[in-house]
């Protein structure tokens, strides 16, 4: 009981005292929220994307076959499709055909695919949402709707009309923002790719533990090929915002460690006053370890306070204000940009990952100095 | 009560700005008297105090309280004694600024573990005591001269010590207060307290409160005498 | 009576906790509440046979990471600049740092193939 009471007896001394430096102690723990705040943002953002990212990938092509000339991707002869399908363990083959289209107009990037339901709709395309909200008629801001005529510049620079028939699910919006849906003629006839050609080959095996081996046998028939595995398409997902490599970790961290300079020259340049206050609380009958005490509370007190702050706040900026914050940095030189509300995946080990990174540090760095402050002779004040 | 032996402090030892505070001193102080340690500033009065109040250990001599050596005791158990055992007013008064009376009276029993209702309730008695109850939730730095001596007393007797330690109390005070000073410490003597005072002031020494004088000069005991 | 310090400040650790724990019950409602849309982004996916989030639309190597090659950003020119902001913060698809021409990362162990 009695070393409840000590601590709580400290604390309240570590509370009182902390009270006393109002407005720098409140400045410091505004800017320990922040940096909290931006770090929690990021781990929350490129989390929950990785998760929502392997979720729905989940069901991409589990092999696409790309042919590279001279270094390059390049659209790959539909025969190869034959001599692939007599692999054992092929289930099926098909040709994709898919590429960019840029618009002038809007300066956007839209990307075009061929989509079977409409092949005997030549003339007609379906369209995500990034796209119908992205005027390409220059008729001004208005959204495209169903049954509107947009103007498509082909290879030899005539031109193209295409009606929209319909758009993409809003839900969604994170998979096809960009997405324009055209019959395979007008893709040919946009881009001039003959009959035979195709842009990539997407194949389904029958065991998905034969995957490697018959990506090998591609490999070997065709020398000009590339198979990519669905697993990989994942494995890239998990790898792009590796926060540990990011830009924005390394900002972060830049930060962070500004800030955990701060903290160490804050405790170590302890002003005379406070040093004259441990020589007090000394010669009344504190020991040092009271004394490192108090001065663990007043690390702890600051950082559990802009932790649980931080984190909350990074919360109600990925998930429910849209990472508001990060738009400008995501976005980049993006002209059409996915409006998608997060689903929040969080888990305790994000959670604990963050305490470990932030709070613990700045404890440590708070205690450490005043370690020898602590060990003031107690009859220090009697001599000043 | 205290018994102290060939006692010698130097400071910076083996610098060349090396200092003797203390030399040889041999003293014996019994239990419930109030004791003067009187001589001009620099003549080792503090320097003694500390030693005495279990602040700062001896260069060389032994210490002995209440029969029990003391000198080499390690620093845990010493503070433990000296919190126990001492209550310190200071000349500046050294209170805590920024927190309350209170608290600042609370402050040398929080590391006991002391419940904090009861602990409030022995500080609030102290107060009341010394008649301070009203300013009990006032920041320290608001309180007067007196006030604040008499909050500095309030502290020192929370762990109701046995010894009351207090290093030039009246430099500080006016004549009045030096004497109101002087009225708490015959109190606190009725009630048992034995009384350490370092001082140079003709109010103290000449108190009737007082029962003996130990004169010193540069770092010695040159007399040490009951008052008649 | 004036309240201890150290009881606000337990309240308040208190609270701070029920808000982590509140934050995971919205989480947990918000995935349940999802799911659907989660099951739909998924079937477009299938049957549109798409491979690639649509987050950063500015270049072709960053609109499908897992379609572009390894030099994709420099096929201009070895020493021209990989000039998307985008591509600064996006990690370079695993895959693609696999050497060139060797199966690894398909077989594990070269004994298996046997």
């Amino acid at each position: 009981m009695g070393a409840i009471e000590k601590q709580r007896n400290i604390l309240d001394f570590t509370l009182s005292s902390l009270g006393r430096r109002k407005g720098k102690n409140i400045a410091l723990v505004v800017v320990y929220t922040f940096v909290i705040f931006l770090l929690a943002s990021v781990l929350f953002f490129t989390h929950s994307l990785k998760k929502e990212a392997s979720l729905i990938l989940q069901d991409a092509p589990e092999m696409t076959v790309q042919r590279l000339l001279a270094g390059r991707q390049d659209l790959i002869p539909t025969h190869y499709i034959d001599t692939i399908r007599q692999i054992r363990g092929v289930q099926s083959v098909a040709p994709r055909l898919w590429g960019y289209y840029y618009d002038a107009m809007s300066g956007a990037n839209y990307t075009l695919m061929v989509n079977a339901e409409l092949n005997d709709r030549a003339g007609e395309i379906i369209i995500g949402n990034g796209v119908s909200m992205r005027s390409m008629s220059g008729i001004g801001n208005q959204a495209l709707r169903k049954n509107d005529i947009i103007p498509f510049k082909t290879y030899d620079g005539s031109v193209l009309t295409l009606k929209v028939r319909g758009l993409l699910p809003f839900a969604s919006e994170l998979v096809t923002a960009d997405l324009i849906l055209v019959s395979e003629a007008d893709f040919r006839t946009l881009f001039s790719i003959a009959n035979d050609q195709a842009t990539d080959l997407v194949l389904n095996v029958r065991n998905a533990k034969e995957l490697s081996t018959i990506a090998a046998k591609i490999t070997q028939i065709h020398p000009d090929t590339r198979p990519i595995l669905r697993e990989e398409i994942l494995r890239t997902y998990d790898a792009v915002f590796d926060w540990r490599g990011g830009v924005i970790f390394m900002v972060l961290s830049g930060v962070f460690f500004a800030f955990i300079i701060l903290a160490w020259d804050k405790a170590t340049g302890l002003s005379a006053e406070e040093k004259r206050e441990i020589g007090i609380l000394k010669a009344i009958g504190w020991e040092t370890s009271d004394i490192l005490l108090m001065k663990f509370w007043e690390g702890s007190a600051v950082s559990i306070a802009a932790f649980f702050m931080g984190i909350f706040l990074a919360y109600l900026h990925i998930f429910l204000a849209s990472s508001i914050l990060f738009e400008p940095v995501l976005k980049g030189w993006s002209v059409l940009y996915p409006s998608f509300r997060l689903t929040p995946y969080i888990s305790v080990y994000q959670i604990a990952t963050l305490f470990f990174l932030t709070v613990i540090p700045y404890t440590v760095v708070t205690i450490v100095p005043s370690w020898r402050s602590a060990t003031i002779d107690p009859d220090s004040v009697m001599r000043m | 009560m205290i018994r102290l032996q060939n006692v010698r402090k130097v400071f910076n030892a083996d610098k060349s700005n090396e200092f003797v505070a203390i030399e040889g001193v041999n003293l014996s102080i019994d239990s419930h008297g109030a004791t003067v340690l009187k001589g001009p500033s620099g003549s080792g009065k503090t320097t003694l105090l500390s030693i005495l109040g279990c602040m700062a250990r001896p260069t060389s001599g032994r210490i002995m309280l209440k029969e029990r050596e003391i000198t080499s005791l390690p620093e845990r158990f010493l503070t433990e004694v000296r919190r126990e055992t001492f209550g310190i007013v200071f000349q500046q008064f050294n209170l805590i600024k920024g927190i309350t009376a209170l608290e600042n009276v609370m402050l040398p029993a929080y590391p006991n573990g002391e419940k904090h209702a009861s602990l409030k309730k022995r500080a609030m008695d102290l107060l009341d005591l010394l008649n301070l109850t009203g300013k009990a939730f006032s920041k320290v730095e608001w309180l007067s001269g007196g006030e604040a001596q008499r909050i500095a007393i309030a502290r020192a007797l929370i762990n109701n010590p046995a010894i009351i330690i207090a290093d030039e109390p009246t430099a500080h005070l006016d004549t009045r207060l030096s004497r109101e000073f002087m009225e708490i410490m015959r109190q606190l003597k009725k009630e048992g307290k034995t009384l350490l005072i370092a001082s140079h002031d003709p109010i103290v020494y000449d108190s009737t409160v007082i029962d003996r004088i130990v004169e010193m000069r540069d770092g010695k005991i040159e007399s040490s005498g009951d008052v008649p | 009576m004036l309240q201890r310090k150290s009881d606000l400040f337990f309240s308040a650790l208190v609270a701070g906790a029920l808000l982590i724990c509140l934050m995971f019950m919205d989480a947990a409602i918000s995935q349940r509440l999802d799911r659907e849309f989660v099951q739909e982004r998924r079937e477009v996916v299938r049957v549109l046979t798409l491979t690639d989030l649509c987050l950063f639309t500015e270049a072709r190597y960053t609109r499908h990471p897992s379609m572009a090659d390894l030099h994709t950003p420099f096929q201009d020119h070895p020493l021209s600049f990989d000039h998307f902001p985008s591509g600064a913060i996006m990690a370079v698809p695993p895959h693609l740092k696999r050497k060139a021409g060797t199966l690894q990362g398909w077989i594990s162990d070269p004994r298996e193939r046997q």
